[in-house]
Formats: structure tokens, C-alpha cells, sequence
């Protein structure tokens, strides 16, 4: 028998620090075992023996029994007199648990008493930065730094902070640093892939994110990070390849959850996107991102009473995503028209988050500015203080600014600002106006007028549908608006699903011309599968994706009873207006002036060819300017042109309890919005390279 | 094609239990026709290759599988498998890192709190390596270790099972050797066994490396010779069944029965065999002598591998103890071979003095002894027409 199995039968043989001592060997040997008997035996004989305890909690921790090694923990702790270092891994297990504040007081005491600990330090440190005070943490992982500067941990949890608080090029360097130092740092290329996302370095953000998967194959933040950079670029499906790798293995993983949630919903599978929300509000209920992703689908959903709800509860949750929280709450407020709610809730949304470029750039969306506003001061001071701030923030102010100096009729200033904030939007992708252009004029030539008289009977026998078409910002919000107000109309908003069905048709629009009769039909068929759930009852259901001006010969051809409405306004309105704007979606020929005026010339050929070729009986065209001049008139048309009976509640439209999710949305709660015809005249100026691509720059 | 997928698995589960893995592979490739499909219809594909000694088609698959859920660590463990199994040692030994991550084996992992050495330079240092599951293993791998300390120019001391412990202490006197569960001295880093082909970049080019590593006890050789003494030569080693408890023991053990056709050639068998397979009845003319109530520990087996002329063995330790020794075997192998052994050829890269036979089709051991008693009828002949020759 050799002196440590002795050690093990034999135990009151040994003084008790001897004991201890094996104990803490056998453990770092990893025989466990050995280390777990001799606990026992010395709190035999020792009972509460606050070493052995410690001991036994590091082992339950180490075999992921995280809440048997708090209880162990804070048995040792409660005890007066105990080891800084006790008090620190203690604090350190209470984070990982959630128990932040019993956390805190236990790192502090640590400090207090080990004032030159460096791991008290450290765990105070990113208890501080979950909690979200990001100054304190700062501060902390700085000494900690100070006493250790060659440890990649303390570099890579500094970074953490700094990005919270903003700074990102400090963040970088912290990561870069702890690369440096330990290059096969999972975590540290984790983040570093995020900053870079957002950044837009796709492609190395891309190639970080997968080394830091190849290092650590179970580190959940590398998948949602690259989920994240997917999603950032619209690749969605791209993005729910890495979710449901990360869901395989982490079913539960609330974060992972949130975010599966979100992609389901931007690819309109909204009963799984709810699915996927409830299940991280079910399996975290106080974490703030499964909080928000629950009220993002249910807002969706058209539940806006239960998405504020679930906003707040995200909005009351430590952490950033409280940020995007308020800013939805004061958002949904504002598509519900509760004009003064959703004041407060953006001061609120101030209050909590200065720095906030998405609160100011939604309030100005919504906000009506005057000259000397004092809303642009504070705006113009966050941007003249903001080094700091991401290029993608940058960008967004760029916006905010851009529109309220247009309220406010500052036309230089307010081209100072969109000019950069659209040239630096447009330099984040690709587009190919020439293609464009071709695409178009090849859909034009792919309907000729004797098409649809040879193909007649094809198509899907259903007169639900009803489009509202046109250039984005022409009016179709308020279109929509005021025919879904009529009883027996459903307003739909913004649905993806003709272009679904157009993505589903190989060699589109060339094979429409030779397409079995069959193929049309399931066309017509696929769209409206998806449709008439919606519709509740209605006659009608109203889809107004303005880009489904491109397909509406598809539309004829495919759904031959259905009702297209043509929205038309202004061209340099139009024109004006989608520049000032950075749209959520896909509009990527509105970030360069003369890329915009191309656009629209092609757009107007094509509805000149659409208007020769599609029966008046299922065409209307409204103008922009005709509503704003005789809304009843107007509004009388279009319900006769869709045998409808006149319904007062048509020129209220305004009232309408239902949401509306388009950028347009402040405008419709307005009664109406003559403001807004012939506003391009007072920044002809700056719209010149447009002007010039419209024709309209020669009769100033 | 719109089966339900839990049907569609435990039919092939049921399948692959009754050894039919081409049936599986026709009931999934519908399936999975165009490259896609559910990842457990792809596993269990993959599976089926291998059981059908297909392990090369079934590598892309579990590579895409691995692509598709870095996360799931079985996975990971899985191709580890079958890359070694196909030689490819620079993934394979680095994917092998996740085989304490798999739900059976992630409780036995030992936590040594202290960080793994990944094959740096580490002068000064203490390095303590200490080996894993299997005696086998332990046999086989314990030849890194000099490599090891050559590359980490560290203190090494190595910690092995107490049932190989005075073995290895003998055969590696320059080293300090510990038994299992005793206290080690303070070290700085640790690796395990199977973790240093990873550390070293082990290729299958560097093999065999040393060979004739272990060294029987003198004594015991001498109390063995004794004994075996009035024994004919050419005196052949027998072991026909490994550890019950080893996952894949059904298909790599088989019965003494088994050994019936060797009778013929008249050479005399040494039962070295240990555990409840010891005490199965000699096949009728075959000329055995039970050495198993007399083998006490691995010494005496060693001994009796270094007195005996061959080894003839399923894949169990008493190959490895031979192979580690120097001594020849014949090693029987399933149809679906441990990775160690690779595939279809006759030799081990491992040790050299080993002659693998396979079998042919999947649990066909018949064909396999057909083929060894040919062979050892030749050198039986040969034997008796050479002078008798002393054995070391």
C-alpha cells in the first residue's frame, strides 16, 4: 500500500492542513474521487470545514453541477471569517447562475479584503458588465489588466466591456491582443467576428467565426454571431443553417431561441417563429432578448397589445437589448398612433441609452421637426462628439439628421447629411442598374399584349387578392390604408409571397410565354394558399409590396381576377422621399441619386406597358396628389373599381385600429399629408444629378 | 418517400441489429436522394457504409455531418474514427479529442486542473502523461512517451493502470512511473496517452517508432520456460475473446469453438485467455494446455507471449502486449476492424512482426480459421523439418 491510499482509510492519521493539502492534489491530478473521499472524512471529522467545502463546490462546478456548487459556495461564504479567494470563485459562480447582485456583494468583499487579487477583480469586473455598468467594469478590468497585462482573459473581457460602452476600436485592439497572445482563443475570435460583422468585413468576420465553431465546436455566441452576420446580409436561410446547428445540440439555448425566432419571421414563417419565441421566454422568462424576440413575432402577428407587453418586460431586463426594447415599445406606439406614448417612451428610451443612434433615428421618422428644434441639437451634439461611434451608427445619424434638417427646411445641411449617409449605406452591396434595366424591359417583352388572350383560363379562379403597387414611398401606405378600412377589406401589409412564387419559376419571366397551363395555375394557387388565411372573413385582401409593380403581368396571368392598384405620385417626390430614407428592406437602387432616377424611368416604362396590356376592369391607377386633393372622390373610385359600397369609414382612415409596418407609417396617422406634394422644388439644388437623370432639371 | 422519420429510423435500427446494413443503405438512399435529407438518416447511413466496410464512402459523409452540426461532438468522435481506420492520422487524432465528449464517456473524463500539453517545448517543466481505458491502448501507446519527452524536453512522469504498472516501470527505467490512483508529484503540465499522437503530429509514416519497447520479467521468463518445458514446439499462444464489457465485443471475440479446425495441424495451443471466455470446452482434438488459473497479472502473460513461439489472438490486449514486446502474433480480426488496425492489409504498420487476418465477410471467423490453419499447418512443417532451436 503506497502513503496516499493510507491517506484515503487512514485519514485522522493526518493533520488536517496534510489532508487538505492531498485533497487539493488528487483534485488537480484530476482523481477526483480520492479528492472527494478525503473531503468527506476531514468534514467528519471537521463538520462545515470551510476548505473541504470549497473544495467539494470547485468539483461539483467542474462537473457542471453549477447548483449544488453555489449552495457548497455560499455555505463556505456566510461563514465570517473566509478566504478572498472563496469569496471571488463564489462570485464568479453566482454570474454564471444569474445571481448577480449576491454576486456582487461577494466579489467586493473580496477586493476588499484582497485588494491585489487579481481574479476578485476580474470577476467583479464582468459581474459589472452583465449588470450592465459598464464605467465600474471598465475600471475594474483596467487594474486587473495593470497587474496581469499578458492575460488574454482579462484582454478579452475588457474588450467585451468597451464594446458595450461603444468603444469599438478599443475593443478590437483589446481582442486583437489577446489573440496575440493566445491564438487559439475561441471566445476572443468570437467577438472579434461580431465587431466585424458589424462592420460589414463579412468575409473575415465569416472565416473568424468559423475558427472560433473549429476551436470550440459548443461555444453558443460563435453561432448566434453568425447568425447574426447572415441575417445583417439578408442571407436568412444562411442564417438558420448556424441557429439550427447550435438548437442540435443547445435545444434550449434562449438566446439561440431569440434569434431562430427572428430569421423564421423575416423568411414569414410566423407560426414557428412564435413557436421558437414562447420557447425561450418558457425556458428563460427573465431574458431580455427572448423578452423581445417574443414581442418582434408578436407584433408581427398583428397583437400589438401583447407585443408592448412582452417589450417591456425585455425593456425592465439588465443588459443591451433593453436598448432595441424601448426603442420597439415607443416604435409600436407610434404604428398604433398613441402619438403621446410613444413621445415618453422615446425620452424613456433616451434616458437609459444617451448614446442610442436606432432612438433617435426612429423618433426623427416619427417627430415633425421645426427650425432651431431643440431634438437636432441634441442630435447634431451625439454626432459631432461621436468618434467613437460604429460607421454603421454613423450612418444611421447621417439619416436622422438628414430628415429632421428637411422638416426643418435646411436643405444644405440636410443634403450634408444624406448625401453621406447614402453614399456610405451604398458602398455596403452590390447593384447593377444596367441589369436592372434589363430585367424589367425582359418582363415587359416576356407579356405582350396577346398573351393573356392566349392563355386565358389558366390562371387561379380566386378575386381575393387585391395588389397595391408602385415605387416604394408613393403612396401606396396610404392606398392600403384607406381601402382597408372598408368592412369587407383585409389590409395584409407588405407580404413576400409573389416573390416567392416568381423566385420558385425557373427562367423567370422568359418561361411564362411557353409555361404548361398547369404550372400557371399552381402559380396562382402557391400565392393564394398563403394569402387567404389571412384574410378573416374579407372579400378582399390587400398585399401592398410596391415591388410587385414588377409582376403585374404575372399577376394577370396567373391570378386573372385579381385587382391591381397602381399608386402613382410625383417623380422627384418619390424620388426625394426614398432617398431621405434608409429602408429596412431590399431597395438597394434608392442609395445614389442617379441610380434612383434610372430606376424610375424603368419603372415607368413598365407600367406605360402594363397600362396597354392589363384590362382597365383589373388595373386602376390613383395618383398621389389626386387623394391628397379629394380624398373622397378618390377613395370612391377605388371601391367602385372593386364593386365595393361605399363605407364612410374609408376617409378616417386615419383611426383604423390596426398596424401599420411600412416606412411610411407616421404619415397615415396623420388626417392627411399635403406637405408633401412638390416639396422636391425647395432642394432642387441638391437633387440635381436625380433631376438630370428624370429630365427635370431644365424648367426650374 | 413521406414515412415518418422515427419510423423510418428504428426500421433501420432493427435492420443494422440483425446485421443487414445494405438493407439499410437501399431503405435510406431514397431518402436522401439529391444530397439532402435529415442528419440522423445521414448517420445511420454512414453507419451502414462502414459496416459494410465501406469506410471510405462513409468519410465525406461524416465530414458534411460534422460540417452541418460543428457542435455535436459525437460526430466529431465518429469521423475521428473513421479517418483513423482509413490512416488519415492528422485529422483523425485531432477529432479523437472529443472522446470524452460523447454521453457515455463524458463522466469518466478525468479533470486534471492543470493545462494539456500540445506538444511545445516545455523545458523545466513537469509533464505528467497518464494513460486512458484500455489495456491495449496502454500497451500500444506507451512508446510515445519517449517522443514526448524528447519533444517537450520536460520531467516526465508517466501514470498507468496498476495492472500494467511494474510492466512499463521495467521496460521504462529512465522514466518516472506511477500506478493509478497514487498521489503524483506537483507537475505543470499533463496529456493523455491517446492525446500524444495529437501532440506529437503523429503520421503513419513515423510508424512503427520504437518496437521491442516491453520487456518481460526475467524471473517470470525463467519460472515460464520451466513450465513449459515439455511442451512441443512449435508452441502457439491462444486468446479468442476480449473484454465482455468492451462496446464492440460481440463482433471482435468469438468461441473457442471456433479454433476446431487448427486440430489438424497438430501444433500445440497455450490457452492464455483470462475472464468467463477461460473456462469454454476445448474443441475435440485440438492439443490445449489451461494456463489461465496459473496467469496471476500481465507479467505472466508477458512471460508466456516471450516463451511461446506465437500469438494467435482476436483483438484484445494479449495482441498488443506481444506486438509491444516484439513478439509475433496473429491477430483475428472482425469484418468492421478497430481503427488501430486499418484496412485490408495483411500487416501492422504499428508492429511489425504482426500478421492481421480478416474477415471476409461480416462475422464469418470460419473463413478466417480456414485461412490461419493453412498457415500455421506451413509452419508446423516448417518447423519440423528444421533442428530444434532454442527460444529466448
Amino acid at each position: 500500500m503506497n502513503s496516499s491510499d493510507q491517506s484515503l482509510t487512514a485519514p485522522s492519521l493526518l493533520t488536517l492542513p496534510e489532508a487538505l493539502r492531498r485533497a487539493h492534489a488528487h483534485w488537480t491530478a484530476g482523481q477526483a474521487a480520492q479528492a472527494e473521499l478525503l473531503c468527506q472524512r476531514i468534514l467528519a471529522v471537521h463538520p462545515g470545514q470551510p476548505d473541504a467545502l470549497h473544495l467539494l463546490g470547485l468539483m461539483a462546478y467542474a462537473y457542471g453541477r453549477l447548483d449544488a456548487a453555489v449552495d457548497l459556495l455560499r455555505r463556505v461564504c456566510s461563514a465570517p471569517q473566509v478566504a478572498a479567494s472563496y469569496l471571488s470563485d463564489f462570485a464568479e459562480m453566482c454570474r454564471q447562475r444569474g445571481l448577480l447582485e449576491e454576486g456582487e456583494a461577494a466579489a467586493r468583499k473580496a477586493v476588499t479584503q484582497a485588494p491585489n487579487m487579481a481574479a476578485g477583480w476580474n470577476n467583479l469586473g464582468i459581474i459589472l458588465q452583465e449588470m450592465g455598468r459598464y464605467a465600474e467594469s471598465r475600471t475594474c478590468l483596467e487594474k486587473v489588466l495593470a497587474m496581469q497585462p499578458e492575460n488574454a482573459e482579462i484582454l478579452n473581457n475588457l474588450g467585451n466591456t468597451c464594446l458595450r460602452q461603444g468603444e469599438v476600436v478599443q475593443a478590437e485592439r483589446y481582442w486583437r491582443q489577446a489573440l496575440a497572445l493566445k491564438p487559439d482563443y475561441a471566445k476572443a475570435h468570437s467577438n472579434l467576428a461580431k465587431l466585424l460583422a458589424e462592420r460589414r468585413q463579412y468575409d473575415e468576420a465569416l472565416e473568424l467565426g468559423r475558427r472560433a465553431i473549429a476551436l470550440d465546436p459548443q461555444l453558443a455566441d460563435a453561432y448566434i454571431n453568425l447568425a447574426a452576420l447572415e441575417s445583417e446580409r439578408e442571407r436568412y436561410l444562411e442564417a438558420l443553417k448556424w441557429l439550427d446547428a447550435l438548437l442540435a445540440v443547445r435545444a434550449d439555448h434562449p438566446v439561440a431561441l431569440a434569434a431562430h425566432a427572428f430569421v423564421l419571421t423575416k423568411l414569414e414563417r410566423l407560426t414557428d417563429a412564435l413557436a421558437s419565441a414562447e420557447r425561450a421566454v418558457r425556458f428563460a422568462p427573465d431574458n431580455a432578448e427572448a423578452q423581445y424576440a417574443l414581442g418582434y413575432v408578436l407584433q408581427t402577428l398583428g397583437r400589438p397589445q401583447e407585443a408592448l407587453a412582452a417589450y417591456e418586460q425585455a425593456a425592465t431586463r439588465p443588459g443591451t437589448k433593453a436598448e432595441d426594447a424601448l426603442v420597439a415599445r415607443a416604435a409600436l406606439f407610434m404604428e398604433q398612433g398613441r402619438k403621446t406614448e410613444a413621445e415618453e417612451a422615446f425620452e424613456r428610451a433616451l434616458e437609459r441609452f444617451p448614446q442610442s443612434v436606432n432612438v433617435w433615428y426612429s423618433w426623427a421618422d416619427l417627430k415633425k421637426f421645426r427650425r432651431g428644434d431643440p431634438l437636432i441639437q441634441r442630435m447634431q451634439a451625439l454626432f459631432d462628439r461621436g468618434e467613437n461611434l460604429l460607421p454603421q451608427a454613423r450612418m444611421v445619424l447621417h439619416f436622422a439628421l438628414g430628415k429632421a434638417y428637411l422638416d426643418a427646411g435646411d436643405s444644405v445641411q440636410a443634403f450634408w447629411h444624406l448625401d453621406r449617409g447614402n453614399a456610405q449605406k451604398r458602398a455596403t452591396f452590390t447593384y447593377d442598374a444596367a441589369a436592372t434595366s434589363r430585367l424589367m424591359a425582359d418582363i415587359a417583352d416576356a407579356f405582350p399584349t396577346d398573351l393573356f388572350a392566349r392563355r386565358q383560363g389558366t390562371g387561379a379562379e380566386s378575386s381575393l387578392p387585391v395588389f397595391v403597387v408602385g415605387m416604394p414611398r408613393s403612396g401606396t401606405t396610404l392606398t392600403e390604408q384607406i381601402l382597408a378600412s372598408h368592412h369587407a377589406v383585409c389590409g395584409a401589409g407588405e407580404l413576400g409571397h409573389l416573390q416567392w412564387v416568381v423566385a420558385g419559376i425557373v427562367n423567370y419571366p422568359h418561361a411564362v410565354q411557353t409555361a404548361a397551363a398547369g404550372a400557371i395555375r399552381a402559380w396562382g394557387e402557391a400565392y393564394l394558399e398563403r394569402v387567404t388565411p389571412l384574410a378573416q372573413g374579407a372579400r378582399y385582401v390587400v398585399d401592398k409590396m410596391p415591388a410587385n409593380f414588377l409582376h403585374a403581368g404575372l399577376i394577370h396571368l396567373a391570378l386573372p381576377q385579381a385587382r391591381i392598384i397602381h399608386c402613382r405620385r410625383n417623380a422627384a417626390d418619390t424620388c426625394l422621399s426614398c432617398y431621405s430614407k434608409l429602408f429596412s428592406g431590399d431597395q438597394r437602387f434608392s442609395y445614389n441619386q442617379e441610380e434612383l432616377g434610372r430606376f424610375y424611368r424603368d419603372y415607368e416604362r413598365l407600367m406605360d406597358h402594363w397600362r396597354t396590356v392589363l384590362p382597365s376592369t383589373h388595373f386602376l391607377e390613383v395618383d398621389y396628389e389626386a387623394i391628397i386633393e379629394d380624398l373622397e372622390g378618390e377613395a370612391r373610385r377605388m371601391l367602385t373599381f372593386l364593386g365595393l359600397d361605399w363605407d364612410p369609414a374609408c376617409l378616417e382612415f386615419h383611426k383604423t385600429e390596426r398596424t401599420v409596418r411600412t416606412a411610411s407609417v407616421n404619415q397615415v396617422r396623420q388626417p392627411i399629408y399635403k406637405t408633401s406634394a412638390g416639396r422636391w422644388r425647395a432642394h432642387a439644388q441638391q437633387l440635381l444629378p436625380l433631376l438630370a437623370v428624370l429630365g427635370l432639371d431644365e424648367p426650374l | 418517400m413521406m414515412r415518418p422519420l422515427a419510423e423510418i429510423l428504428s426500421e433501420s435500427q432493427a435492420l443494422l441489429a440483425t446485421g443487414r446494413p445494405a438493407a439499410v443503405e437501399a431503405l435510406l438512399k431514397p431518402h436522401l436522394a439529391g444530397g439532402i435529407g435529415p442528419i440522423p438518416l445521414w448517420k445511420l447511413l454512414a453507419v451502414a457504409l462502414r459496416r459494410q466496410g465501406r469506410f471510405a464512402a462513409a468519410r465525406p459523409i461524416q465530414e458534411m455531418i460534422v460540417e452541418t452540426l460543428p457542435g455535436d461532438l459525437s460526430a466529431h468522435y465518429d469521423l475521428a474514427d473513421t479517418l483513423l481506420t482509413l490512416g488519415e492520422f492528422e485529422r483523425g487524432f485531432r477529432e479523437y479529442r472529443y472522446r470524452y465528449s460523447l454521453p457515455h464517456t463524458r463522466a469518466i473524463e478525468r479533470k486534471v486542473q492543470r493545462p494539456r500539453w500540445e506538444g511545445t517545448p516545455i523545458p523545466g517543466k513537469t509533464l505528467l502523461i497518464h494513460d486512458e481505458q484500455g489495456f491495449g491502448d496502454t500497451f500500444q501507446f506507451i512508446r510515445l512517451t519517449r517522443a514526448a519527452r524528447e519533444r517537450s524536453q520536460a520531467r516526465v512522469i508517466v501514470e498507468v493502470n496498476q495492472a500494467a504498472f511494474s510492466l512499463i516501470q521495467r521496460s521504462y527505467p529512465d522514466f518516472h512511473v506511477i500506478p493509478r490512483g497514487q498521489l503524483p508529484p506537483p507537475f505543470d503540465y499533463h496529456c493523455e496517452l491517446m492525446s500524444l499522437p495529437a501532440a506529437l503530429g503523429l503520421q503513419l509514416a513515423d510508424l512503427p517508432g520504437d518496437v521491442a519497447y516491453l520487456q518481460a520479467a526475467p524471473e517470470r521468463i525463467e519460472r515460464w520456460r520451466a513450465r513449459l518445458r515439455d511442451l512441443p514446439r512449435p508452441l502457439v499462444a491462444l486468446a479468442w475473446a476480449g473484454r465482455p464489457s468492451h462496446p464492440n465485443d460481440a463482433s471482435r471475440s468469438m468461441p473457442l469453438a471456433t479454433f476446431a479446425p487448427l486440430a489438424s495441424t497438430g501444433v500445440h495451443c497455450v490457452a492464455v485467455q483470462k475472464g468467463p471466455a477461460a473456462d469454454e470446452e476445448t474443441p475435440t482434438g485440438l492439443a490445449l494446455t489451461r494456463l489461465g488459473p496459473e496467469i496471476a497479472d500481465f507479467e505472466d502473460t508477458a512471460a508466456i507471449l516471450s516463451v511461446a513461439d506465437l500469438l494467435i489472438s482476436v483483438d484484445s490486449s494479449p495482441a498488443h502486449l506481444a506486438g509491444g514486446l516484439g513478439r509475433p502474433a496473429w491477430v483475428l480480426l472482425p469484418f468492421e476492424p478497430e481503427w488501430r488496425w486499418l484496412l485490408t492489409r495483411e500487416d501492422s504498420p504499428w508492429y511489425p512482426q504482426h500478421r492481421l487476418f480478416r474477415q471476409k465477410t461480416p462475422g464469418d471467423w470460419v473463413g478466417v480459421m480456414e485461412q490461419v490453419r493453412t498457415v500455421l499447418h506451413k509452419m508446423a512443417e516448417q518447423h519440423a523439418r528444421q533442428p530444434q532451436r532454442a527460444v529466448s
